[in-house]
This record gives C-alpha cells, sequence and structure tokens, in this order.
C-alpha cells in the first residue's frame, strides 16, 4: 500500500476497551481502533494521548487480528503517565505500523530462542503468537524471560498456557523466600537449557542493558552474529524515517528496523546506549 | 554549458520581475542590518535587490520546512506560490536532501506541496563571504542543475540559463527581451565564475586536504580533536539551525487541542535531543553530541540519500557562539 496520498502525521482514533493491570506500573491497554490496523509481528505503532504527547509502541497482540490490538506499557515518562491514567471508553490516537518486524520467513524450519527482559515481553508476545500459530514450522520455540522481581512479571495469566506450547523459562533478578523459581539474570538461563547450536536463530528483546549482555552472553554460547536478532529502542518522534532521533549510526531504527540481525550492528559504535 | 542561455538587458528584467510579483510572492535577498535577508518583493523594494554577493543569512528551509508548524489537524491548506530569486548554488543543492527525506514511502504533504509549487530562480556567486566553503566541499559558487532559471549578472543586464520547462514559462512572451548570447558575454561569464571559485578556493586552501570527508570523520571515533573543537560550544544549537541541510524535528502534542500536532526544528547539539522516557541517551557528552553532528552530516547522510549533508555554506560557523569553525576541525581529524 503507498502511503503517497496520506497524511503520515495524522492518528487514526482508538477506544480503550479494557484496561488489564499487569504490575504496579505495567497495564495492558486493549484498544479498538477506528480503522482495521493490519501489521507484522514486531512492528510498532505510534499512541497518542490527545494534547499530551506521542509514543513508540510495539503491539503485543497477534498480528491476525487487527481489529483489536493490544499495547503493554509501563508508566516511565511524561507520556505513560497519562496514559495509565486514562480509562476505559478513553480514545487515543494511533497511526502506523511502522518498522519491518520479525522476518517470520528467515525464521522458517529453524528452532527459535527468544531472550526476553522486562517489558520486551510484549514484542515477543506478538512474535509468538505468530510463531505458535504455525508451530509445525518451527522444530523448537523456547523462551527465557527475566524480570526484576516476582511483582514485575508480565502476563502472569498467560505464563502456564504459554508452557504448553513452548519451551518456557523464566527467572527473576531478585525475590524474596516464597519464590520458588529461578533467581539470576535472565543470561543465566541459557546456562540451563539445551541449544542446538547448528540451526537455532536467537531473538533478543528487552531494556538496553540487558540486550548487551544477553547478545554477548549468546556469542560466548556459540552463536554467529547473523543468527541473533535484536528488537532495538531509542527515542523516536516520526516513525517514518524522517526526524532522525532513532538513527543508530545511518540506520533509522523506525524504518530500517526495530528488527535487526547483530551482524548488521556488531561493527558500529555505541549500539547498546 | 547548456545551450539555452541568453543575455537580457536591465529594462527588460525590470518588466519581467513586475509581471512575475502578479503570480508569485517574490522573496530575494535584500540588505539590512546584519546581511542579506530573503524579503517579500514589493514594487517599492523591487530595486534593492541583491543579485551579487553570496548567500542570504536564512537558508530555504526556513520558508519550506518551517521552524513550528502544524502538520496534523486541519486539512493542509496551500499558500500562494513562491519565486525564489537569487537562491545560490549551495542553497539550491541543500533541497537535495529534503527531497529525498520527506519524500518515499512516507511523503511529507507540506514540504511536498512547497517544493513542488514554488519556483527557484538562481544567480552566481560574484563575492564569496569568508565563511563560504563550498569548493572544498564539491560544490561551486554558480549552480548547474536544479533551477527553473539562473542569472548571471554581467555588465547592465545577465545571462539567464533555462534550467526547466516552468523556467522557459515564465519568460513567455518575452522572445524579443531574449538576445543571443554573444561571445562577449560567454566570456565574461566564464570569467566571473573562474574567479570567483578561485576566491574561495584561495580562502579555504589551508583547510583543504585530500581524503574523503567520510573517510576523516568515521576513522577518528577516538580522537581527541572532538573534545578540542567542542570546548567553546555552548550548545545554542545554531548551527544545527542556521544548517541547510539539518531537517530533524520534533513532535508536540501539547496544543490543548486534540488530534492537532505540531512539527518544529530539533537539534542534536542539545543534550535531550535523543533522551529516552527512561532517562538514557546514547550521547550524554558534548563532544559525543559534537562528534554525532560531524557524523551525521559527512557519513550518515551520506548513507542515506547518497550526498553528504554539508554545502559549505558557512552558516554554522557564522552562527557560532563559540567560534568553531568546521573547516577547523575537518583539518584537524585529517591529520590526526
Amino acid at each position: 500500500m503507498t502511503n503517497k496520498k496520506k497524511n503520515p502525521y495524522k492518528s487514526q482514533k482508538a477506544v480503550i476497551q479494557e484496561i488489564k493491570r499487569e504490575t504496579q506500573g505495567i497495564k495492558t491497554f486493549v484498544l479498538k481502533p477506528e480503522e482495521e490496523f493490519s501489521f507484522h509481528c514486531g512492528q510498532f505503532a505510534e499512541l497518542m494521548v490527545p494534547e499530551i504527547g506521542e509514543a513508540p509502541f510495539a503491539m503485543s497482540s497477534p498480528c491476525y487480528r487487527p481489529k483489536l490490538l493490544e499495547f503493554t506499557i509501563q508508566n516511565v515518562g511524561f507520556m505513560t503517565s497519562r496514559l495509565h491514567k486514562m480509562k476505559e471508553g478513553d480514545v487515543l490516537g494511533l497511526r502506523g505500523p511502522y518498522g519491518n518486524g520479525f522476518p517470520l520467513d528467515d525464521y522458517n524450519g529453524k528452532e527459535i530462542l527468544l531472550l526476553v527482559g522486562g517489558v520486551g515481553f510484549p514484542p515477543a508476545r506478538a512474535l509468538l503468537y505468530s510463531l505458535i500459530k504455525e508451530k509445525s514450522k518451527y522444530p523448537r520455540i523456547s523462551m527465557c524471560y527475566g524480570a526484576r522481581s516476582p511483582e514485575d512479571i508480565v502476563y502472569k495469566y498467560q505464563i502456564d498456557d504459554l508452557k504448553k506450547e513452548i519451551d518456557f523459562h523464566i527467572t527473576v533478578d531478585k525475590a524474596e523466600s516464597n519464590w520458588k523459581g529461578h533467581v539470576g539474570v535472565v543470561t543465566t538461563l541459557l546456562d540451563k537449557i539445551k541449544i542446538n547450536l547448528k540451526n537455532t536463530l536467537a531473538v533478543v528483546i528487552g531494556p538496553p542493558i540487558m540486550m548487551k549482555f544477553g547478545t554477548l552472553k549468546l556469542l560466548e554460547v556459540g552463536f554467529r552474529p547473523r543468527d541473533i536478532y535484536l528488537s532495538m529502542e531509542r527515542k523516536m518522534y516520526c516513525g517514518i524515517g524522517q526526524c532522525r532521533h532513532c538513527l543508530i549510526d545511518h540506520y533509522f531504527i523506525c524504518k530500517d528496523g526495530p528488527v535487526f540481525k547483530y551482524e548488521m550492528l556488531k561493527n558500529l559504535p555505541d549500539i547498546w546506549e | 554549458m547548456s545551450s539555452e542561455m541568453y543575455y537580457i538587458g536591465k529594462a527588460h528584467w525590470g518588466s519581467i520581475l513586475q509581471r512575475w510579483l502578479e503570480k508569485y510572492t517574490i522573496l530575494a535577498p535584500q540588505a539590512q542590518k546584519g546581511g542579506l535577508f530573503l524579503k517579500s518583493v514589493t514594487t517599492e523594494n523591487i530595486s534593492s535587490i541583491v543579485y551579487e554577493e553570496a548567500r542570504p543569512v536564512q537558508p530555504l528551509k526556513t520558508f519550506l520546512f518551517p521552524s513550528l508548524e502544524e502538520v496534523a489537524g486541519k486539512d493542509f491548506q496551500p499558500e500562494k506560490p513562491w519565486l525564489f530569486l537569487n537562491v545560490k548554488a549551495c542553497d539550491l543543492k541543500a533541497l537535495s536532501i529534503f527531497d529525498r527525506a520527506f519524500s518515499g514511502e512516507f511523503t511529507d504533504p507540506h514540504y511536498q506541496h512547497r517544493r513542488t509549487e514554488s519556483v527557484f530562480v538562481s544567480s552566481d556567486c560574484t563575492q564569496p563571504w569568508s565563511t563560504c566553503f563550498c569548493t572544498l566541499v564539491g560544490g561551486k559558487p554558480y549552480a548547474e542543475v536544479g533551477f527553473d532559471l539562473n542569472l548571471s549578472k554581467i555588465w547592465d543586464g545577465f545571462v539567464i540559463e533555462i534550467g526547466s520547462k516552468r523556467g522557459s514559462a515564465l519568460l513567455e512572451g518575452y522572445d524579443e527581451a531574449l538576445k543571443e548570447m554573444v561571445k562577449e558575454e560567454r566570456e565574461a561569464l566564464e570569467k566571473m565564475r573562474r574567479e570567483c571559485t578561485q576566491r574561495v578556493d584561495k580562502q579555504n586552501k589551508k583547510f583543504s586536504f585530500s581524503k574523503s570527508h567520510k573517510e576523516v570523520v568515521s576513522k577518528h571515533w577516538e580522537s581527541k580533536v572532538w573534545q578540542k573543537h567542542a570546548e567553546t560550544c555552548v550548545e545554542c544549537g545554531a548551527c544545527n539551525h542556521a544548517c541547510p541541510t539539518c531537517h530533524c524535528y520534533f513532535l508536540d502534542d501539547v496544543t490543548r487541542k486534540a488530534f492537532v500536532k505540531l512539527r518544529g526544528w530539533d537539534a542534536c547539539m542539545y543534550s535531550g535531543y535523543a533522551v529516552t522516557a527512561g532517562g538514557g541517551t546514547p550521547r550524554p557528552q558534548l563532544f559525543e553530541r559534537f562528534r554525532n553532528r560531524y557524523l551525521c552530516k559527512f557519513k550518515h547522510l551520506e548513507e542515506n540519500y547518497e550526498m553528504i549533508g554539508c554545502t559549505g555554506c558557512g552558516r554554522c560557523i557564522e552562527g557560532c557562539q563559540g567560534e568553531i569553525d568546521m573547516r577547523e576541525t575537518l583539518k584537524d581529524l585529517s591529520m590526526s
């Protein structure tokens, strides 16, 4: 579809249908857009709180459900703090989808390992929905997920179901004694699981520091840079490759990414900041 | 040189301008305190248009990509078309960056409308400013492409070159005023261009180097030159705002009107430029932002749009409160 005649800065309206509280500071917003919003998993949208501001967020719902979108959003700044005060029935602005998304064609026939930290789970969940829907294409799907504490785990209500579908491992950085699971940063899970290096692709999504050490650990385990996929993030306004805020070297995260093979970025300075 | 070149005398020129005024808002350089400024031409000030010297204070983006404008909300309203008169080669060239940045998969209707509706009549530089360095970055002090018409001031009239169909249409009905260019006029034109080019070359001789700009900025990431030259930077963003190719922008919804969005010029020299909601930034230190600006100009833009983001207009030097001279920084880097 060509966007040449459309004003790319205009948002469509999206009504908040439901708000789910995930953790103390994280909510999932279920949105009904005015027009159907077709996207690929791993793409993102610009969500706008009217008269307040706009920011990029990855859809966390399945891409085969374009009429009802979910965004899982942490309350961290000017725009998200206002967003967290909004109620069901309120109207947001929505434009996109933007970015490349996960290259599912490349993943066909491969074992997929997701290494995910914190609020990297939302885009990872969109990917999982797509992978699980065509499960026969992927000999194995594993996910290692790390949260700061048991209280910071998102989608708790889905984890048991996920464990039936994929090889799911979870850890927390810190926990009280009533936590029965694994404790340690997410990379420590990689020592616990079996990885078929010959046929596995890794996908890393999370906060910058986790992305950095996650990638370094994957390299140490034996992954090749071309087999590691990163979903990158930076300050962003336009989402359409114009405003230049999200550049990593000459790559626009919003247009050339947000999904990059580590191979593409490995020699560039300051990619983890 | 194109064959579509004519000579036109001063008398006819005045009547052509009068006719253009009926259809266009003519913006042309005029002298005022502080230098040459692009101002709206009226019947009263028509005689004070400056055809010679070098580029004015404002870059063309001031009009084509204003510092603050509404980009979403009410539907886009076209304005009376502009005719930019006496655009210098450096400023004309800079538009190629904008053309690339604001077209493609997502086309910006605001810039595109103004760009395609506007007419560009360029004119040769006759006397470079001390900050001019077009020839250091592959440019010339006269335009060879990208104009509708180009003027070269010769004696008491102009050599006029037609660069587009629109340019040709602008001269319709003036066939008798357009004289075939004679040998003497051609020679005068060539001499003027050669001398101005030599003046630019001469004043920049000490800043020249043989390596490519891309190589110079990208191979010295760790160099101490960045810190040294960033020392007097006060992070005012003048270099960004004055630059004819800088087009970074922010979007703002704090408009008191739902779904109305403003777009404004941003500056990568500002410390908050790349700061995320969580407070992180890839360039917390001033010298890192300083270095990034050079990398953007000479490497990133080149990789994005196949042309460097510098046309040698010298506005970043002229506007710098810290007296930072890009030519010195580049020369220093080339020797480090």
